[in-house]
């Protein structure tokens, strides 16, 4: 690791996850719960004594798990897959899979049929938003889970535990949401691809440890008058491939929002401190912005939706839509619409680890440059 | 090979089912969209009209009008990834073209998603186009089956919950007689498919699955009327005279298959044909199954439906693979065709492991071929047949079939 660099130690975590997290678990003894995302609240398997760490299956090529799921299945499950069939997640002591799509719960059959000795447990999320018994549902679901964590690590989840885990856990949104600050006022330094690492990689390790190195940052800069510089909106499920986030720098698109589940979404809100804190965690995933899979009114779906993008007063939209996600693909056209009637352009990527062409990329990006910057003739 | 004669009825049934769908604002009923596992039989006790963009779908994939209506769809934006169910349907509304001259407007939209997490998202897309209200009723999937009170309590009341919507929307309070008199029609209607099942387990069988999908448009549409009873009575009494008969489904019987997963609904009658020229006769499906078990009693009825979504139509990979082995062993099958289906991902993602299991367990083989349930694009038919025939041959070799 590059000491003098500070952001080298983000890209590093981001390269290769696992060797770190085999490397944390030999020091602290501590198990490690992986889950796919979005949504599994990392605060309590923190509270019960285990490590966190969100297993990206985007970007990684696949070659076994094409014997166990059909081809026409997002690289989320397809990676996610390959990553267990290849032996990088030994580490793990368990597993969540959360209930977003037929696709994740296709997953956890299949997880569970091929390594009947791995526990994994799949968390059933009510899919609708804004509905008083799917509160009072997930916060039953909440309690399943903290048992089933319990008995892996042997510790209780107490209010005490908990209650530090989530601050620690808001210290780490807040650190985050400064970071997306300074890209805003400070791009040149504070990059893109250099914040979304932060991101990225707060996912992947302890974030005690994470803490520590965004201290480390330069935090102390000038701010920018940003010239040439084009604001964008993005929507999608993760940042993939990894690589576009590089392509907005390159191409002066300034990042002023996003909805991505390791992106702005995931530090919008902090659960508040209070007596109840199981429901301060299910209050915090009602009000973050619904992901894909999720089921609200229609109508105030698409609103909401011009409604951010407008106070973001982002110039234009990216959508990264992963290849064979139907969520995300029945949205998308309604959503455009809105967009054109407000005049806000939109660019949609359809992103997969088996047919994304950085090159395509970078050339439908120049082109929506163009649009933005009214340069066209 | 001779046909049955009850299914010729299926055409004036369906006919008559959208002429009265289409009548149904000038009647006066609320006309309600809903999936195919909704609690129907609500709909018709509160005298509304439940219409299905399923059955929309398939039956433009059966008049082969898939290319032309999804290609619209997916210039409107809803890519050919999509399930093509839903394509078809969205590209039908689009170019106003359609085999039943479209579907009526709804009043309100309803899905329940214990089936796939596709049709609340396709609904939405509808509730949009139409600016009509859309109630999901959120069935938690508890991986394995197991018990989940939590979620029973969360069903019940959605149920609760949707029957004060629908009294709203239809400004009539829920008729307990009326109620309790479409319950025992739906018993009688789901009690007769299951019979009609059960006779393939009749060696020669006297009905494939190909006419088990031809007649399932009354078990799921018109379930709570005396159309389904009727019609399902007819065709009850007919196969018996076949198996008293022993008049087979197809000549000379020589494989007994077995059929997992959606329809190809575009190729019906050249998979059956093409089958049939083999003697493989097609004796049982899961997919024809789910409609036989979906009678609720009069007694609590919310209760036995949040039973049925939890945990039969909640579809889990062991209940699956139990359920399979035992109509494999129940109707003698020789193989399974494994439908692999681009559209239904819900259903198709785990049909490796579903193959290898029951293989294993029961030394049964089984061939897995890609297709579409509506859009040919997808799949080569020509491959398919080269599948299958293999397999055929497979099955010869195995069992010294004659
Ligand atoms: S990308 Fe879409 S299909 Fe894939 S796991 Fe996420 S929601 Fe499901
Ligand atoms: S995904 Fe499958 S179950 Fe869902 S609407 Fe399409 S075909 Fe039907």
């Amino acid at each position: 690791m590059n000491k003098s660099d500070p952001w080298a130690a983000f890209a590093e975590i981001i390269r290769d996850p696992w060797s770190k997290i085999k490397d944390i678990k030999a020091k602290t003894g501590k198990k490690i719960i992986g889950h796919i995302l979005p949504d599994v609240p990392e605060e309590l398997i923190h509270a019960a004594g285990a490590i966190p760490v969100a297993i990206a299956g985007a970007g990684i090529p696949i070659s076994l798990a094409q014997a166990h799921i059909p081809g026409y299945s997002c690289s989320h499950a397809m990676g996610a897959l390959e990553l267990r069939l290849n032996g990088e997640l030994n580490v793990l002591d368990g597993m969540i899979i959360p209930y977003v799509c037929d696709t994740t719960r296709n997953l956890y059959h299949l997880w569970k049929n091929l390594f009947p000795d791995s526990p994994c447990e799949f968390l059933r999320l009510p899919k609708k938003i804004g509905d008083s018994n799917a509160n009072q549902y997930l916060k039953e679901e909440y309690l399943r889970i903290s048992k089933w964590l319990e008995e892996i690590t042997g510790e209780k989840i107490v209010d005490e535990t908990l209650g530090s885990s989530i601050l620690i856990y808001n210290n780490s949104r807040d650190q985050l949401r400064s970071a997306y600050h300074m890209m805003e006022i400070s791009p040149s330094s504070w990059t893109a691809s250099r914040v979304i690492s932060l991101f990225e990689s707060a996912f992947r390790i302890p974030r005690e440890e994470h803490l520590t190195l965004l201290e480390r940052l330069p935090w102390n800069v000038m701010e920018e008058t940003g010239t040439g510089r084009s604001r964008i909106y993005v929507k999608g499920k993760v940042w993939d491939p990894l690589e576009v986030t590089d392509l907005f720098d390159e191409y002066g698109f300034t990042l002023v929002g996003d909805e991505i589940v390791t992106g702005k979404r995931s530090v919008a809100i902090d659960p508040t401190i209070q007596k109840d804190l199981l429901q301060a965690l299910v209050d915090r995933h009602m009000s973050l912005i619904p992901y894909t899979g999720y089921h609200v009114d229609p109508e105030q779906m698409i609103g909401d939706f011009i409604t951010r993008v407008e106070n973001s007063n982002a110039q234009g939209v990216v959508f990264l839509n992963p290849k064979f996600c139907e969520a995300a693909a029945f949205d998308t056209p309604d959503m455009i619409l809105g967009l054109k009637e407000k005049s806000i352009p939109s660019l949609v990527l359809e992103t997969s680890s088996r047919g994304t062409s950085l090159s395509q990329i970078r050339l439908r990006l120049e082109a929506f440059k163009e649009i933005l910057s009214d340069d066209l003739p | 090979m001779e046909p049955i004669k009850a299914l010729k009825k299926i055409k004036k049934i369906t006919m008559d089912y959208f002429t009265a769908a289409h009548m149904a604002p000038n009647d006066h009923k609320p006309v309600v969209y809903c999936n195919v596992f909704t609690p129907v039989e609500l709909i018709y006790a509160m005298d509304m009209f439940p219409v299905y963009p399923e059955n929309h779908a398939a039956i433009i994939g059966a008049r082969k009008m898939t290319t032309e209506l999804s290609s619209a769809a997916e210039g409107m934006g809803y890519v050919m990834d999509l399930c093509s169910y839903a394509r078809c349907d969205i590209g039908s509304i689009k170019l106003g073209m359609s085999p039943t001259w479209g579907l009526p407007k709804p009043d309100l939209i309803l899905v329940i998603n214990c089936q796939c997490g596709t049709l609340t998202k396709w609904f939405e897309v509808l509730s949009r186009k139409y600016n009509a209200p859309m109630v999901l009723i959120d069935i938690p999937h508890s991986g394995n089956g197991e018990q989940d009170v939590a979620a029973e309590t969360y069903v019940r009341h959605q149920l609760e919950g949707l029957i004060k919507t629908l009294e709203s929307i239809s400004g009539k309070s829920l008729d307990e007689a009326k109620f309790k008199e479409v319950m025992n029609l739906s018993k009688q209607a789901s009690e007769l498919w299951t019979k009609m099942l059960i006779m393939g387990e009749q060696i020669p069988a006297p009905m494939t699955v190909f006419d088990q999908f031809v007649s399932m448009f009354p078990i799921v549409s018109q379930r709570g009327t005396e159309t389904a009873v009727n019609f399902y009575g007819n065709l009850v009494q007919e196969l018996e005279e076949r198996v008293a008969m022993k008049i087979p489904a197809v000549d000379n019987e020589k494989f007994r298959l077995f059929w997992d997963n959606l329809p190809i609904w575009s190729d019906l009658s050249k998979l059956s044909g093409f089958l049939a020229e083999r003697r493989a006769s097609v004796v049982t499906s899961i997919y024809t199954w789910a409609w036989s078990q979906l009678a609720v009693n009069e007694q609590d009825p919310l209760s036995d439906w949040t039973r049925q979504y939890l945990y039969t139509f909640n579809l889990n990979f062991d209940y699956r693979v139990e359920k399979y082995i035992e109509l494999a062993r129940r109707y003698r099958v020789d193989g399974f065709l494994f439908h692999s289906n681009r559209s239904c991902k819900w259903i198709s993602q785990d049909v490796f492991a579903l193959r290898d299991t029951i293989t294993k367990r029961t030394g049964i083989p089984g061939v897995i071929f890609e297709a579409d349930q509506n859009d040919t694009r997808l799949y080569s038919f020509e491959n398919l047949e080269k599948q299958i025939e293999s397999f055929l041959e497979l099955l010869e070799t195995r069992s010294g079939h004659v």
